[in-house]
This record gives structure tokens, C-alpha cells and sequence, in this order.
């Protein structure tokens, strides 16, 4: 290196310690100002979204409850167990659709504490195996001979998920 | 643009950044923006143009954090190379209108002279002066070497990451870049004889 080059080298570390060492404030202000109005548009669009999951979930289940089921337009006449469409939900044996209300509820007995509790809104039909002499707790006269046979029923529940009636099948 | 041991790394600053921590993001900015809107005032001249770089190299970080790859290079060399495309890009678009040799406040002239042998000081500020123009006057290419290796000391690997190049290619373009910052040099003191 000639003694050119190391005047130059001096000259440009001279410069380099002169110049300036910082952005303005200015700049850092608008980042930060940047930044909290993304972070807030952020936030915004993740509670958007899971208000969005929230309601689809929960038209589907409207959906899926609400919805009248094929094998329960004809209400006078409930069909037998061989009759229900395989798709029929099935839990632990035990059948079960939510129906429209319409005149479902005069289709069954009424239960003993029935009356006291809110009107029918919307209601689910549970196919029960039950002994006969629960029948009897429920206010069904019942022979002492039928005793421990099991007799399959209707339960009809309301929103509340509460009896309201019940009905025999066979 | 060195990083303590107590300190969160660079990766660790912008993993937390992209979580939504305006605190990591701010020390991250805090870092680096010394070095980022030098780098932008060296090659630009203009004090305007290098705030407006900072901010927008900034911005690019705060959009997309997780662009950085440690793997790929020091943070520091990520935001050279974001804000030498930004310097280029203002530099083109103000072509029509910059004049590199303006100084009309006299600013570093007036910075660098001292209190004693007034004489000397503002000859040796003038001959500084004369080198910062010279510098801002050389073509961008040889401008960016020279801004990146002699005033930022970055090493040549280093400055060959920032620009995407051959380490050759860095090593000739400094070579020639300071023969023409002495030919200017050599012009401006036959000038002022």
C-alpha cells in the first residue's frame, strides 16, 4: 500500500467517524406507530376469524338438529325400530332425531312435572329400551305381572333437554 | 452490528417480532438502524433519502420477519442488502433532480472544525469534504464497495454477501474505486492550488 492509498484510507475512517450515527426519532415513531396498527389489525382479523368458526359451527348444528327427518314427517304414526333409516343417529343403542315441534308433543303422554317447565320449542325424539316398571314413575298404570320386561318407548325432549312425554312403541 | 451473549440474537429478536412484540421489534431497530441509515446517507449524500430508506428497510422487516435466514448470513448484511436496493432504486428515480456535490450548509465541512489551528482544521475538514464528494461521485457499484469495505469495515466476504458477488469481484472493484476516489483527490487539490 503506497502512501497514497493510506491517506485515502485515513481520509475515508475520518469521514466515516464524522458522518452521522442515528435515523431521526421521527422514524422511529412512525415503526412503532406502524407496528401497533398492524399488530391491531392482526388482532382484529383473528378474533374475526374465530367468530366466523364459532357461527359456522354453530349453524351446522341448527343444521344437523333442527332439520326434520324423513321417518318423523308422519307423527300419528311412529315408525318401528326396523323401519328407521340407517343413517339414523345412533348413541350406546340408544336412537335419537331432533323433530320440529309442531304437534309432536300431543303425540305423546304427558310426564307428571311436564307442566311446569317451559314451552316446547324444539325437541329431540330418544328410542329407549326401558323396563316396565320405570313406566310406573312416570305415571303409567302398570301391572305388577309385567314387572322387569323390557318394553321399548319414545322419550320427548325439549330444548332444555328436559321429558316432556312419552309414548309407547310397542 | 454485534450482538452480546446476554443479549437476544437477531433471530431470536425477529422470531418474537413476527409473534407481534413491538419490544423485540423496537431493539431489533434500535440495533441496527445506525449502521442501515449510514450505509443509505454514504451512498445517497442526502439526509432525506437516507431517512426515508431506514424507514422503508424497517418496514420490510416488520411485514416479513421470517424472511431472514440465519443460515444465509448476519442480520446485518440482510439489511444492507434490503437497503442497497432501496438506495438504488431512490437514486434512480431522483436522477433527474440530485446533485451529489451539494452541500449547502456547509454541514460536515462546518462539523469537522475545530476550535484550534482554525487554519489547519478547516483545511484538513475541506480535504474530507472534497473526499465525501468524491466518494458520493464515483458510479454506484464502485460507490457501494467503497461505502461497504473502507467506511462500514465490512470484510470482503462479507460485502460479497451483501451485493451477491464473487469475493474477485469486490477485491477489483475496491481496487479501482480507490485509484479513481485518488485521481479525483489528486484533481480537487490541483483545483484549489
Amino acid at each position: 500500500m503506497n502512501e497514497n492509498e493510506s491517506q485515502l484510507l485515513e481520509g475515508l475512517r475520518a469521514l466515516a467517524a464524522m458522518e452521522p450515527r442515528q435515523a431521526s426519532p421521527r422514524v422511529e415513531q412512525t415503526l412503532r406507530a406502524t407496528f401497533r396498527a398492524r399488530a391491531e389489525r392482526r388482532r382484529r382479523a383473528v378474533w374475526g376469524s374465530a367468530a366466523a368458526g364459532f357461527v359456522a359451527i354453530a349453524a351446522a348444528i341448527v343444521v344437523l338438529f333442527l332439520a326434520p327427518l324423513p321417518w318423523h314427517r308422519n307423527l300419528a304414526a311412529p315408525p318401528a325400530a326396523s323401519e328407521l333409516p340407517s343413517d339414523a343417529n345412533n348413541v350406546a343403542g340408544v336412537q335419537y332425531a331432533v323433530v320440529r315441534t309442531d304437534d309432536l308433543a300431543a303425540s305423546f303422554y304427558p310426564l307428571p312435572e311436564a307442566d311446569e317447565l317451559p314451552p316446547l320449542e324444539t325437541s329431540l325424539v330418544v328410542r329407549v329400551q326401558l323396563p316396565v316398571s320405570s313406566l310406573e314413575l312416570m305415571g303409567f298404570p302398570v301391572s305388577e305381572e309385567a314387572g322387569a320386561e323390557p318394553v321399548q318407548a319414545e322419550v320427548l325432549l325439549g330444548q332444555d333437554g328436559l321429558a316432556r312425554g312419552v309414548r309407547l312403541i310397542q | 452490528m454485534l450482538e452480546s451473549p446476554s443479549q437476544p440474537s437477531d433471530d431470536d429478536l425477529l422470531r418474537l417480532t413476527s409473534a407481534g412484540d413491538e419490544r423485540a421489534f423496537l431493539e431489533f431497530y434500535r440495533r441496527h438502524q445506525g449502521a442501515v441509515f449510514r450505509f443509505a446517507l454514504q451512498m445517497s449524500g442526502k439526509a432525506e433519502i437516507a431517512e426515508e430508506v431506514t424507514q422503508d428497510v424497517f418496514m420490510v422487516v416488520m411485514s416479513a420477519p421470517k424472511q431472514f435466514d440465519p443460515k444465509r448470513g448476519s442480520a446485518g448484511a440482510y439489511l444492507y442488502g434490503i437497503a442497497r436496493n432501496l438506495v438504488l432504486r431512490c437514486l434512480e428515480r431522483e436522477k433527474p433532480y440530485l446533485t451529489v456535490l451539494d452541500d449547502p450548509d456547509h454541514e460536515y465541512a462546518g462539523r469537522l472544525a475545530g476550535e484550534q489551528d482554525i487554519a489547519g482544521e478547516l483545511a484538513y475538514a475541506e480535504r474530507i469534504e472534497s473526499l465525501r464528494k468524491a466518494v458520493l461521485a464515483l458510479p454506484p457499484a464502485y460507490r457501494e464497495v467503497v461505502v461497504l469495505c473502507d467506511l462500514h469495515e465490512l470484510d470482503y466476504a462479507e460485502a460479497a454477501g451483501v451485493l451477491g458477488c464473487a469475493i474477485g469481484t469486490i477485491r477489483s472493484r475496491l481496487h479501482r474505486a480507490r485509484a479513481l476516489l485518488m485521481e479525483k483527490m489528486r484533481a480537487a487539490e490541483r483545483c484549489a492550488v
